[in-house]
C-alpha cells in the first residue's frame, strides 16, 4: 500500500468493475440460504384458506406428531413469550401469526418446526382450522365504502407524525388519506377551454426476487441477546423492530446481511425476521425459515391502484388545472403503503406546470395479500395514468404528443404542487434528448396491412423519501489500507462499488482496493434503508464525509507525528512515524441527513418536499399485430437525469433491469385472484420476460446533468427507468391503432378484445 | 417436496421391470422438467421413480427403413435441435426446437417425456400427430413391442394409452419427402411460455391442390385435436388465398377450445384461424 494525498486518480464516472462479481459469477459468494447454523431447526408455514374469517379454532396436535417434528405453534403460544406481537413500519396491525382473525388467503397461521425442511412441509398438512367467514373486499374503490371492515382499530406506529389523527379509528379501510391543494381549481375547470377526465387501473404485481425471503434467527437465551442472518434491505431497522417486540436494547440484537439475490423493495421492513426470532426464542434453538417462490406471492406485492384524472385544458394545450384521485390498494396489512400514499401521491399531477392542483390521495386496507413498496414505490402507477392522460388529451386536440408535453413542462425555478421550487431536475433536458433520438421531428414511417406500427412517449418524476439519516465509517489500517463499514445493502445494484469509489476519490485509492464490510449493526453503522434510490445520495454524502474527515484525520496524525503539513505519504508512514511501528488505526465518520420540510397539514404544501428529484422517460416504436393483439416492441429507450454518473456501467444495468421489470408489469404480468386465492403463484403462470421478450433495440441515456447536493453530483437512479415504460406502450399502441388501453397489464387479448369491440361499434 | 426412492438403471428391460402395473405412485422418469414442477407443487408424490436417463441404447438418432427418422426416447431436446439428419430430414421439427421452452429445459427434457407427459400444453404432442409419427414402446414381462400412432396416444387432460409399466423406447417419423409442413404457435404470456396454441400443418401438394392434409391442434381440447373438417375441405383444392382463408374460418367456426390461463375460448378461436392461414402459408414456401 502506498496510497498518498495528493490526488493522482479520478474513479467517479470511471466503468469500474464490481467488486463482486468474481464470486457471484464462480459461485463462492455466499448468500442467507447457504448459510446453515448447527442444531438448526426449519419452520414451514400453515396458511390461511379464506380471505376474511374469524379463528374459532387451530389444532396442531395431529402435525406435532409427526415423526421427526420438533414442535408447532400458533399465535397463542406466541403471545406467551411476545405479549405484543404485531409490527409494521407505519401501522402495528400484522400479527407475526393470525390472531383472531385472518385478512387474506395466505396468511400465516400456524408453524411446524422440524430438523428436516420436508418434514416440517408435510407436518403442515396435518394442522386444521376452523374459521367463521366473515364478508370479504378486494378491489379499493369498495373498500371505502364497504361494510367489511379488515381491522377493527387502526393503530399507527407512531413514526410517521402523519399518521397521528388515525389512533383509534373504526369502522373504516382507509390506511391514510392525502390531500394536497394548490390554487384554485374550481375557477380553472369554470375557465378553460376543455375538460378533460380519464380512469386508469393497475394490477397486482410481485417483485419476483429470484433469491426468495430467508431469514435465520440465533437466539442466546443466556447471554439474552439474538443474531438474525436475513435477506433484508433495512438491517437497522429490523433490529429496531425486533428490539421494540421483544423489549430489548438494539444493542442485544445483531442483524447480519450477506448477499441479497435481488429485492426491488420486497425485502423491506421486517418480513420473516419476527416470525424467525419468536420462534427461536420459544426453542432455545436457531430457526431457519426459507420461503418458496410461490411463498412470496403471499407475503408482498405491488399496490393495485385505480387513478381517476381530471384536467381543466385550454385550446392551446396549457393544463391550467388537475384533479387526481388515487385509490391504494395496500391490501390485508398496511406495510409502507401510506409512505407511498403520501410520498408518490403528492407527484400525481404528473412533471408539468400546473397553476390549480388537487390531490386526494387514500391507503385502503382490503382482503389480498399486503402491499408494499416495489421499485418506484408507487411512481409507476401514477405515470401509467398522468401520461396516458396527457396523450389523449394531445390526440383529442390534434396536438403533437411531444408538443403538449413542451408546453407544459415543469422546469427549474418553478414551483411544483407542493410548491417546493424545482431545482437539479432536467426534465426538459430529458425529454429533449429522448426526442431527439427517436428523432420525433421527422416524419415517421408506418407499416400498411395487418401489422401496424406506432411509437409513443412518457415521462415521469419522483421524489425522494425523506428525510432519512445514513451514517459511515472509513476505517484507514496501519499499513494506510481502507476499509468501508456501512449498512448499505447490495443487493445486485452495485452500490458497494459505488460507495467504494467514492472512498478512493476522497483518500487516493484504487477503488477494487477499499474494503466493503457488509451489514453486520454489530460493526457498521445505521442507515434507514436501501429503498427509493436513496443509497448513492444519502449514503453516499455520508460515506464522503466519513472518507473526508478520515483523510483530515490523517493529516493531524501526521503533524502530531512530526511529518509537516506539507507531507504527501505514503500513509503507512504516519502509522509508522507516530507509533513506532506499524500499528494503530483511524476511524473516520460521516452522518447524512438532508433539510426537509413536512407538509402543512391543511393543504400539503412545503418549501422543501424532497433533497432531490429523479427524472426518467421511456419511447417506444412497436408493431401490432391486428390480427391477434400482439405487440412487438422493436425498440425501447429510456432517458434519464442521475445526476453525474458515478460508474456509467452499472448505471446502464439499472436502466436496463428497471426497464425491463416495468415491461413485464407492462404486458404479462399479473397476480390472478379467486375469492382472494392466488391462483397462479409460481413462475409456470406468472410470466417474468425472459430474453426473447426483451426490445429488438433498447437504449439508455443519462443526460448531462449534476446535483449539487449529491455526491460528486450525482443522485439515485435504481427506479429512473421504470417510470415511463407502460404509459409509453400505452401511447404507442393508441398511435398504431387507435386503441386506448387503460389497464395493466396489457395483454395479446385484451389488445385484440379491445380492437374487436371497436370495429364491431 | 417428500421423501421417495429414485433407482438409476442402465438398461430398459431391468428398468421396466421395476414399474408397476397396479401402483401409479412407482413412475419412469425422463428429464424430469414437468414432473419436477409436480411434485414441488404438491401434485404428485412419488414413493418411487426409475430414472431413464442414463440408458444409452435409448438415446441417438439415426435413419430407419424407407428413410424414416428413429430417436430414441431418452434423446434430450436440444440434440434432436442440433442433429443435421432432423434438419435434413424433418427441417419442421428443427426449427420447432428453437422456440420449444428455453434452452434450459430443452438441454434437459427428452422426447420420450415429452410425449408420455400428456400436458395439453405443448409443442411435440401435436406437430408429431401431424407428423404421422409413432411412439415404439416396451412393457414389462414381454418381448413384443407395441407401436401406437403419436395421434391415438391421448385419451384425456394428462392420460395416455401408456400403461403403468411400459415406456416409451423409440419415437419413428416417417419420411416427409415430397411433404409440406410447417408449426406456428401462439405464446400469449411470455415468449417462452407454453403456447396458448399450436397449430401442425402437413400436406402434400399435387398440380398446386392440397393433398392428404394432416392438421392438428395443439392448446385447444384435452387431447391434440385433428381437424378433421378442415383436412376434408381442403382435400383437393387448389392453393389460393380465398381457400386458405376459408379453411381459417372453418377452422374458427368448427373449434370449440377451452378457456384456460392463456386464453378464453373465443380468443383462441381467433388464434386458431390466423395461425392456420399462417402455417398453410408458411408450408406452401418450404
Amino acid at each position: 500500500m502506498n496510497a498518498r494525498f495528493p490526488s493522482e486518480l479520478n474513479v467517479i464516472g470511471k466503468k469500474v468493475n464490481r467488486l463482486e462479481s468474481y464470486s457471484k459469477v464462480n459461485g463462492t459468494a455466499k448468500y442467507t440460504h447457504h448459510l446453515n447454523l448447527p442444531g438448526m431447526l426449519y419452520v414451514k408455514v400453515f396458511r390461511s384458506t379464506v380471505p376474511h374469517a374469524l379463528i374459532i379454532n387451530v389444532d396442531v396436535s395431529r402435525a406435532k406428531k409427526i415423526p421427526g417434528v420438533f414442535d408447532a405453534f400458533t399465535s397463542s403460544d406466541i403471545i406467551k413469550f411476545i405479549p405484543d406481537p404485531y409490527y409494521g413500519p407505519a401501522f402495528l396491525d400484522q400479527p407475526i401469526l393470525a390472531i383472531d382473525k385472518v385478512r387474506y388467503v395466505g396468511e400465516p397461521v400456524a408453524v411446524v418446526i422440524a430438523s428436516d425442511p420436508h418434514i416440517a412441509d408435510y407436518a403442515t398438512q396435518f394442522i386444521e382450522a376452523e374459521y367463521k367467514d366473515l364478508p370479504a373486499v378486494y378491489d379499493e374503490i369498495e373498500a371505502m365504502t364497504s361494510k367489511s371492515i379488515v381491522h377493527d382499530e387502526l393503530r399507527p406506529s407512531g413514526t410517521f407524525p402523519d399518521l397521528k389523527h388515525l389512533i383509534g379509528k373504526k369502522n373504516t379501510n382507509v390506511a391514510l388519506d392525502y390531500h394536497l391543494k394548490r390554487g384554485n381549481l374550481e375557477k380553472a375547470f369554470k375557465e378553460s377551454d376543455f375538460t378533460f377526465e380519464h380512469t386508469f387501473k393497475t394490477q397486482q404485481v410481485m417483485h419476483t426476487p429470484l433469491e426468495p425471503m430467508v431469514s435465520i434467527a440465533d437466539v442466546h437465551l443466556y447471554e439474552k441477546r439474538v443474531t438474525i442472518y436475513t435477506s433484508s434491505q433495512s438491517p437497522s431497522f429490523v433490529r429496531l423492530e425486533i428490539a421494540r417486540l421483544l423489549g430489548w436494547r438494539e444493542n442485544q440484537v445483531k442483524v447480519v446481511v450477506p448477499h441479497l439475490g435481488g429485492g426491488f423493495g420486497a425485502k423491506l421492513y421486517i418480513k420473516l425476521e419476527a416470525l424467525v426470532t419468536a420462534l427461536s426464542l420459544m426453542t432455545g434453538k436457531p430457526i431457519k425459515y426459507s420461503q418458496t417462490m410461490d411463498e412470496q406471492f403471499y407475503t408482498i406485492t405491488k399496490h393495485p391502484t385505480t387513478f381517476k384524472i381530471k384536467s381543466a385544458v385550454n385550446k392551446d394545450g396549457k393544463i391550467i388545472g388537475r384533479r387526481c384521485d388515487v385509490w391504494w390498494n395496500g391490501g390485508a396489512y398496511a406495510d409502507i403503503g401510506p409512505r407511498v400514499t403520501q410520498k408518490s401521491g403528492f407527484t400525481a399531477a404528473g412533471p408539468y406546470d400546473i397553476e390549480n392542483v388537487e390531490i386526494e390521495s387514500y391507503a385502503l386496507y382490503t382482503n389480498r395479500p399486503p402491499s408494499g413498496a416495489l421499485r418506484g414505490f408507487g411512481i409507476p402507477q401514477l405515470v401509467w395514468a398522468y401520461e396516458s392522460h396527457i396523450d389523449i388529451i394531445a390526440r383529442k386536440l390534434s396536438m403533437d404528443p411531444l408538443e403538449i408535453r413542451r408546453i407544459n413542462l415543469l422546469k427549474n425555478g418553478h414551483p411544483q404542487a407542493t410548491g417546493t421550487i424545482m431545482k437539479d431536475a432536467e426534465i426538459e433536458l430529458v425529454l429533449e434528448r429522448l426526442a431527439s433520438r427517436m428523432n420525433w421531428s421527422a416524419p415517421y414511417h408506418r407499416t400498411s396491412g395487418t401489422i401496424k406500427s406506432g411509437r409513443g412517449i412518457a415521462i415521469g418524476f419522483k421524489a425522494s423519501i425523506s428525510p432519512t439519516t445514513s451514517t459511515a465509517f472509513v476505517t484507514i489500517n496501519a499499513d494506510g489500507s481502507c476499509i468501508l463499514s456501512m449498512s448499505s445493502v447490495d443487493m445486485g445494484q452495485g452500490s458497494d462499488t459505488a460507495m467504494a469509489q467514492i472512498v478512493a476519490q476522497v483518500l487516493n485509492l484504487k477503488s477494487e482496493n477499499v474494503r466493503v464490510i457488509n451489514p453486520d449493526t454489530d460493526s457498521t453503522p445505521y442507515d434507514m434503508a436501501t429503498l427509493g434510490s436513496r443509497s448513492v445520495f444519502h449514503m453516499g454524502n455520508a460515506v464522503k464525509l466519513a472518507a473526508e474527515d478520515a483523510k483530515n484525520k490523517l493529516k493531524l496524525l501526521a503533524l502530531e507525528a512530526g511529518l509537516g503539513d506539507d507531507f504527501e505519504g505514503p500513509y503507512a508512514d504516519i502509522f509508522l512515524k507516530r507509533y513506532g511501528m506499524l500499528a494503530g488505526s483511524l476511524i473516520g465518520f460521516g452522518v447524512y441527513i438532508p433539510t426537509y420540510t413536512p407538509p402543512d397539514k391543511k393543504d400539503g404544501s412545503t418549501t422543501n418536499a424532497t433533497p432531490f428529484w429523479m427524472i426518467g422517460a421511456t419511447g417506444v416504436e412497436l408493431e401490432v399485430d391486428t390480427e391477434t393483439g400482439h405487440i412487438n416492441i422493436q425498440r425501447m429507450i429510456n432517458v434519464v437525469d442521475c445526476g453525474n454518473p458515478l460508474n456509467p456501467t452499472i448505471v446502464e444495468t439499472q436502466l436496463s433491469g428497471a426497464s425491463i421489470m416495468q415491461l413485464g408489469f407492462s404486458l404479462t404480468e399479473i397476480m390472478k385472484l379467486d375469492n382472494g386465492q392466488v391462483t397462479n403463484a409460481s413462475f409456470s403462470d406468472y410470466k417474468i420476460p425472459g430474453f426473447n421478450d426483451i426490445p429488438i433495440i433498447f437504449e439508455n441515456e443519462m443526460v448531462d446533468a449534476y446535483q449539487s447536493n449529491g455526491p460528486f453530483g450525482a443522485k439515485g437512479v435504481g427506479e429512473s427507468a421504470t417510470f415511463g415504460v407502460s404509459p409509453a406502450i400505452a401511447n404507442a399502441i393508441d398511435d398504431a391503432i387507435g386503441i386506448r388501453m387503460t389497464e395493466l397489464p396489457m395483454t395479446p387479448e385484451s389488445v385484440f378484445m379491445a380492437l374487436k369491440d371497436k370495429f364491431s361499434q | 417436496m417428500q421423501s421417495f426412492e429414485f433407482v438409476d438403471i442402465n438398461d430398459k428391460q431391468s428398468a421396466v421391470k421395476l414399474l408397476d402395473a397396479e401402483n401409479s405412485l412407482i413412475r419412469p422418469q425422463s428429464g424430469g422438467t414437468a414432473l419436477m414442477l409436480m411434485m414441488k407443487s404438491g401434485i404428485y408424490h412419488p414413493e418411487k421413480l426409475i430414472n431413464l436417463r442414463n440408458i444409452k441404447e435409448l438415446r441417438g438418432i439415426k435413419l430407419g427403413k424407407n428413410n424414416e427418422l428413429v430417436i430414441g426416447s431418452m434423446t434430450t431436446l436440444s440434440e434432436i435441435e442440433h442433429s443435421d439428419l432432423v434438419k435434413l430430414h424433418a427441417p419442421v421439427i428443427s426449427k420447432t426446437m428453437k422456440k420449444l421452452a428455453n434452452v434450459r429445459v430443452r438441454n434437459v427434457a427428452r422426447i420420450g417425456g415429452a410425449l408420455a407427459h400428456g400436458d395439453p400444453h405443448m409443442d411435440l404432442p401435436p406437430l408429431l400427430s401431424a407428423l404421422g409419427g409413432i411412439v415404439v414402446t416396451l412393457k414389462k414381462d414381454t418381448d413384443k413391442n407395441r407401436q401406437i400412432p403419436i395421434k391415438d396416444l391421448y385419451k384425456g387432460y394428462y392420460e395416455t394409452s401408456l400403461l403403468l409399466d411400459e415406456i416409451i423406447t423409440e419415437v419413428h417419423i416417417p419420411s416427409l419427402e415430397n411433404r409440406k409442413t410447417s408449426y406456428l404457435k401462439s405464446t400469449t404470456r411470455s415468449a417462452d411460455d407454453w403456447p396458448a396454441v399450436g397449430v401442425a400443418v402437413n400436406f402434400s401438394l399435387i398440380n398446386n391442390k392440397f393433398h392428404d392434409v394432416q392438421i392438428v391442434l395443439g392448446s385447444i381440447n384435452e387431447i391434440p385435436y385433428k381437424l378433421l373438417e378442415v383436412e376434408k375441405y381442403l382435400e383437393n383444392k387448389n392453393i389460393t388465398d380465398e381457400v386458405i382463408r376459408t379453411a381459417g374460418k372453418l377452422a374458427q367456426s368448427t373449434i370449440e377450445p377451452i378457456s384456460d390461463s392463456l386464453g378464453s375460448a373465443e380468443y383462441k378461436k381467433q388464434l386458431v384461424k390466423v395461425f392456420l392461414i399462417r402455417a398453410l402459408n408458411e408450408a406452401i414456401l418450404n
